[in-house]
């Protein structure tokens, strides 16, 4: 075997709860939305859709930002998971199962803090359907949002496709809220370090717990800024992962602000 | 209490080189050495093969406080044993020692393939080790080391202690920025004379990596881990310190894998760079250290095409 170019292994199979498409033909948001709307009406969900020019999915409901994002540009991100929240809870109410909704949140990211106020928001909406019944697919034009905004919003979903983005940090049921998966290397650096600042894991008994059970790959740099996050916030870190490289490395980096358990 | 016998007088690290020519003459040096710390009650260690440390706890006297490390597993890197001798010499000093006495024999392995990486060791420690009152005797069984390697022996100790008492400059010794100032060409491992079974071209540090898991002929895990953590420390050091192109070629024999990385610039300017984490993050000398830390031989050398690092996982021998 003589091979020369890219070496590809399969990839683990994804969680579909939450995901990210970054599209630049808004015929094909419209295709992806459809069939992850059509998936959950069959599976009995409500189905919403927000954006122009609605696939075509049996009791879909069309609606417009304002309906769902009352506020325009996020204030509070909490808010804004009330909001589905309430909505989850009336749709369960109503005989559904849950709630799917894709929504087209360009122009919720639009600027530097909109976007940093949106991003805050994808995670704890994230947080929220870690444990409720409601799904999302969030969608990003790229034909008017730059590189590093996509990148920033993509990371924060438990599924996406935007390639150069290799990490995902997303919900969890864990002490800290977050869970980090994929691969992290020094590539990813500033998106990880914008990343953890929006995520703000909770800090519990002076640990910041981050969760890996899908953790693939970190390199030293990820951990020291997962150290350096957690110092800034008077914690230390502690990385609960299976992934026994990320022991290995800790133990020869011997960085007292972060710890990683195996598990 | 003030430093004694040989190391009277002096401050930071006394790096002795013992050549033996029995069990004898071995005893003759160490154990007069290893008594006058036990005695003076300076923390007093030995990291000797296990054979050669029977020899010498049978030959003091019983009860003499002398703490015995694994050779073979204080010696398996000699990253690792830089970083574990210099907390072991930290805690001693934190504790109060005023001298510190250790003896050490790198086990005969190290004397083949390897060989290039325990020079640098042994050059290094002269500074990485200066930080702390310490006096060493490495020992070397001058009937079985090569003689190339005596030759480094000579160069990378300041002193020599003979059996008869005497403790002598060593007239070759070069002090280490000069020996570390350049690369010796390191001969191509056995399984590079075949064509390799994977060549990158400027990849991502994560195709590297993916890389690794392809040819991987079935290492160790622990193996295994190691050479994805050294080969994306190293092709994200070339990418992002180097000059293009970078080139990742992978072999893979039946129990090691090779990997060696290349790119179009001088590599690090640091001597103890790899050895040390002399990293300020601007130079990729964490990542080097990291990679000399967690792999089982690593040379670094410049090429008429640029810099080269040669990393291997699995058995390098």
């Amino acid at each position: 075997m003589i091979v020369t170019g890219e070496v590809t292994t399969a990839p683990r199979p994804r969680d579909g709860r939450h995901v990210c498409l970054s599209y630049d033909d808004p015929g094909e948001f419209r295709h992806q939305a459809g069939a992850f709307l059509s998936e959950g009406a069959a599976a009995g969900q409500q189905v919403w859709y927000v954006g122009p020019d609605a696939p075509e999915v049996p009791g879909l409901r069309h609606l417009a930002p304002a309906d769902v994002y009352p506020g325009g540009p996020l204030d509070d991100p909490d808010e804004q998971v009330a909001v589905y929240a309430s909505a989850t809870e009336d749709a369960v109410a109503a005989g559904f199962t849950g709630l799917r909704v894709a929504a087209d949140a360009t122009p919720f990211v639009r600027t530097p803090e909109r976007l940093d106020a949106f991003a805050r928001y994808e995670h704890r909406i994230d947080r929220y359907l870690d444990t409720q019944p409601f799904t999302a697919m969030c969608a990003y034009d790229r034909r008017v949002l730059d590189r590093t905004t996509v990148a920033d919003v993509a990371c924060l979903h438990r599924d996406h496709n935007v390639p150069t983005v290799t990490f995902r940090l997303h919900g969890s049921a864990g002490p800290g809220g977050a869970a980090l998966a994929g691969e992290l290397d020094v590539t990813q650096d500033a998106t990880f370090t914008r990343a953890l600042d929006r995520a703000a894991p909770t800090v519990a008994d002076g640990e910041l717990v981050v969760d890996g059970p899908d953790l693939d790959f970190i390199d030293h740099h990820g951990l020291l800024r997962l150290a350096g996050h957690a110092r800034r916030r008077g914690a230390v870190a502690v990385l609960r992962t299976p992934l026994p490289i990320a022991a290995r490395l800790a133990a020869l980096l011997d960085v007292p602000t972060v710890r990683v358990e195996a598990r | 209490m003030m430093p004694d016998g040989a190391a009277a007088g002096r401050a930071g690290y006394l790096h002795e080189a013992v050549y033996y020519a029995s069990d004898d003459e071995l005893l003759a040096v160490v154990v007069p050495f290893l008594r006058e710390g036990g005695e003076a009650k300076e923390p007093t260690v030995v990291a000797l093969g296990p054979e050669k440390a029977d020899l010498v706890r049978r030959a003091l006297p019983p009860h003499t406080a002398v703490t015995y490390l694994a050779g073979g597993a204080v010696y398996a890197r000699p990253a690792s044993a830089i970083r574990a001798y210099r907390e072991l010499f930290a805690r001693y000093v934190a504790d109060g020692a005023t001298q510190i006495r250790a003896v050490g024999e790198i086990p005969r392995p190290a004397f083949g393939a390897t060989w290039d990486w325990w020079a640098r060791y042994e050059a290094a420690i002269n500074h990485a080790y200066d930080a702390f009152p310490l006096w060493t005797l490495c020992a070397y069984d001058a009937r079985t080391t090569p003689s190339a390697v005596l030759d480094d022996v000579a160069r990378t100790h300041p002193r020599t202690a003979t059996p008869d008492g005497r403790h002598d400059p060593s007239p070759g010794y070069t002090p280490p920025s000069e020996f570390l100032a350049h690369w010796r060409p390191v001969p191509d491992d056995p399984i590079q004379t075949g064509p390799p079974l994977v060549t990158l071209v400027d990849p991502t540090a994560a195709a590297a990596r993916h890389a690794v898991r392809a040819v991987d002929p079935g290492l160790p895990a622990q193996d295994r881990d190691d050479l994805v953590i050294a080969v994306s420390e190293v092709v994200t050091n070339a990418l992002r310190h180097g000059q293009p192109p970078v080139r990742v070629a992978f072999w893979a024999g039946s129990d090691r894998v090779v990997v060696t990385v290349t790119d179009a610039g001088r590599g690090p300017t640091d001597p103890f760079v790899g050895l040390l984490p002399t990293g300020d993050g601007a130079t990729g000398g964490l990542g080097l250290w990291i990679t000399h830390q967690s792999c089982n031989h690593v040379t670094l050398s410049r090429t008429a095409d640029g810099f080269a690092v040669r990393i291997i996982g699995g058995n390098p021998h």
